[in-house]
């Protein structure tokens, strides 16, 4: 060792750092003292701006992406594998097809930005502030005019040219002139049924009980519609409108609300807390709907004397209609609904609402997502639903004076594992299902895991979609199909528990997204057209009891299983 | 069992602490390990300020869901590793977190013993 003093030390470690860091010493307290001078936002270089929105826009547009195009692909190539026909105005489908992603992704962030602040808030704060009825009156307001602001209630606006004006003269009537009174009696279900739901949780009323009560005068006035020829073809569309009710606006909505109202009401933080309004939202309407039909039977007993309306159909040109049209609907959907939001929060919950231009920000994104979404479903969803309805039957039959594609049977086959695959399909990229599946594991402990729950409502799906093709195609009567169907499901209700009861009940609303009504909706009219059947509806309707019945049948499933454990142990 | 008598406490810590929007805290551990960290540890946390007030309505591209990241590297390393964590999280970016670091009194944890054997510590 020589002498320390003679050889100055300098660690490796801080040579690398004088060396390689550049670093410029600030201190914190003089950039404080001169950030309080900032009054507003500083400018933002591009590659911040890029760096903010790429990752946020790529999130939202991919799950999109992913909900919307193995659907339109399976539709397309289906089309021309199978039934060896071109899709037609392919461009102006893709045109639809990614107005459609836009505008979805656009609203679902607009509903987040711009209503959820508020449903959170009024959830909240309503049940205390305000005496019960106020509660239920505002419960009420919610679900209609969600039901209006819902992306898929649009799709039964652009339905009405689908339908035979002689043999269904009171269905035509009813989508082509009176389709506001057809959404209004939709809004009033729903809105009821969210009354209902509320109730529920004031005098802790058994799902079962409730599933029971209203089914069976749903199923009466059913019955009685479908004895008299001139009601029996709203009958699919009424049970078809329960299905399109349960969307992203309305379910999110009337979550937010029902849990409030579950505190309230003193039962802690239920997870359950949701399970039953949906349920409630497919039935009622169906109700609303089939009373529409009857008022609308007794004010004209003869529609075909009625002077026609130009452009009857209201269908014939959708694309003329400039995006200035498109935009007017949006508003129409969606300005109700925040004015109604926004009063309750000022006047009755007297809160102020804090962050508006983030607020602001979500309802004009809203509405111009609305809008995109609409534009995209009259030039996308619809016609590419419609051409695969209508170039189906070509497999079995000898549509258009070429002969069929395949023989009788195989064709017929064909159709049903077509219309079994795309329910399939839909379902399991459904991201609802997923986010449900998740909670039912976790309730039950494991006992019914996610997948077991997404594989039996899919399956059901399925095979509802085939049974409403079918439907279509032999031109059965759907009053037998929704008889026996719910007829089945009310006994397996009784039977079950009740946590499957909930369960399936609700799944039915779950499955049928944005994106999946429309474009079965479009199929089965088309399809209808093609056949040449009275009306294309039903399809929905088979589509949501066949979950139903599936889930609970996998109930029983587990509960023997798990007597059957039980039994050997012991 | 004879009882230690003897703890090894490492000094020249330093603590890194990195708080980044849910989802990044990848980025910043593959970052730090690259560049010599040995661990990380990762808290979930909500975070409030910037976003509302300097983003405008930009600021709901941030997530106020974040993710805090807990780095103890040795002081020689320290400076190396935060720069290359500032990069790898493009913090220089409005709203995307901030990173700091503080000298750690001492740490203790496990160490080898025969590496301990080498500075005189026979446990």
């Amino acid at each position: 060792m020589t002498d320390p003093v003679l050889q100055p030390r300098l660690r490796y470690g801080e040579f690398l750092s004088a060396v390689r860091v550049k670093q410029r010493r600030v201190s914190y307290r003089d950039v404080h003292a001169d950030a309080g001078k900032w009054s507003r936002a500083r400018s933002l270089r591009l590659v911040d701006v890029h760096r903010l929105l790429t990752p946020y826009v790529s999130v939202r547009f991919l799950e999109q992406l992913r909900a919307v195009v193995p659907l339109a692909l399976f539709l397309a190539l289906f089309q021309i594998a199978a039934l060896r026909a071109d899709v037609r105005e392919g461009e102006l489908i893709a045109f639809g097809m990614l107005a459609v992603m836009l505008g979805l992704m656009l609203f679902m962030d607009g509903v987040k930005y711009g209503l959820m602040p508020f449903a959170e808030s009024i959830g909240f704060n309503l049940p205390n502030r305000a005496a019960p009825a106020v509660v239920l009156g505002f419960a009420f307001l919610l679900g209609g005019i969600a039901t209006f602001a819902e992306p898929a209630i649009g799709a039964l606006r652009a339905a009405g040219g689908g339908v035979d004006p002689l043999r269904a003269p009171w269905l035509h009537l009813l989508l082509t002139r009176y389709p506001d009174r057809l959404v209004l009696a939709v809004g009033i279900g729903v809105g009821l049924a969210v009354v209902v739901g509320m109730l529920r949780f004031f005098f802790a009323w058994r799902m079962k009980t409730l599933v029971i009560a209203t089914l069976l005068p749903c199923l009466a006035l059913t019955t009685y519609a479908g004895l008299d020829p001139r009601l029996a073809p709203i009958i699919g569309l009424a049970w078809d409108c329960g299905a399109i009710t349960t969307g992203p606006v309305t379910v999110p909505l009337v979550l937010a609300l029902g849990i409030g109202v579950a505190a309230a009401a003193g039962q802690e933080d239920n997870p359950l807390a949701g399970f039953g309004i949906v349920t409630l939202a497919s039935l009622f309407p169906a109700f609303a709907v089939i009373l529409v039909g009857i008022g609308l039977v007794g004010e004209m007993p003869d529609p075909a004397a009625l002077p026609s309306i130009v452009g009857a159909g209201g269908t014939a040109a959708w694309w003329d209609e400039t995006p200035a049209a498109e935009l007017v609907a949006a508003l129409r959907a969606i300005v109700p609904l925040i004015l109604l939001l926004w009063l309750v929060q000022r006047f009755l919950v007297g809160a102020a609402v804090k962050q508006r231009n983030i607020i602001a920000y979500g309802v004009v994104v809203a509405v111009l997502g609305m809008a995109l979404f609409n534009l995209g479903l009259s030039v996308g969803l619809v016609p590419l639903g419609n051409q695969a309805g209508a170039t189906v039957p070509a497999a079995f039959s000898a549509v258009g004076g070429g002969d069929a594609l395949y023989p009788y049977p195989l064709g017929i086959g064909l159709t049903l594992v077509f219309a079994a695959t795309l329910g399939y399909g839909a379902t399991v990229a459904e991201p609802a299902l997923n986010a449900m599946g998740t909670t039912v594991e976790n309730l039950t402990d494991g006992a019914f895991p996610k997948r077991l729950l997404i594989q039996a409502v899919a399956v059901g799906v399925a095979l509802g979609i085939a049974l409403g093709v079918a439907k279509i195609v032999f031109a059965w009567s759907i009053l037998p199909l929704l008889l026996g169907g719910y007829t089945l499901a009310l006994v397996a209700t009784a039977w079950s528990s009740e946590e499957y009861v909930a369960l399936a009940w609700d799944s039915a609303g779950v499955t049928t997204g944005p994106v999946t009504v429309p474009l079965v909706l479009a199929l089965g009219l088309g399809l209808g057209q093609a056949v040449g059947v009275a009306e294309g509806f039903g399809i929905l309707a088979m589509a949501s009891l066949g979950p139903i019945v599936s889930v609970l049948l996998v109930g029983f499933w587990i509960r023997r299983r798990a007597e059957v454990a039980a039994r050997g142990e012991s | 069992m004879k009882q230690r008598d003897e703890i090894v406490v490492l000094t020249d810590a330093v603590l890194i602490t990195c708080i980044v929007q849910r989802g990044v805290a990848d980025t910043v551990v593959d970052a730090a390990t690259d560049a010599g960290a040995q661990g990380a540890t990762i808290f979930y946390a909500r975070g409030m300020g910037v976003r509302q007030k300097h983003l405008g309505v930009l600021g709901i591209t941030v997530n106020a869901e974040k993710e805090v990241i807990y780095i103890v590297v040795p002081a020689d390393h320290a400076d190396h590793i935060f720069e290359r964590v500032y990069v790898a999280a493009k913090l220089d970016t409005p709203g995307m977190g901030m990173i700091y670091m503080s000298p750690l009194d001492k740490m203790a944890t496990y160490v080898p013993p025969e590496i301990a054997a080498r500075f005189g510590h026979h446990g």
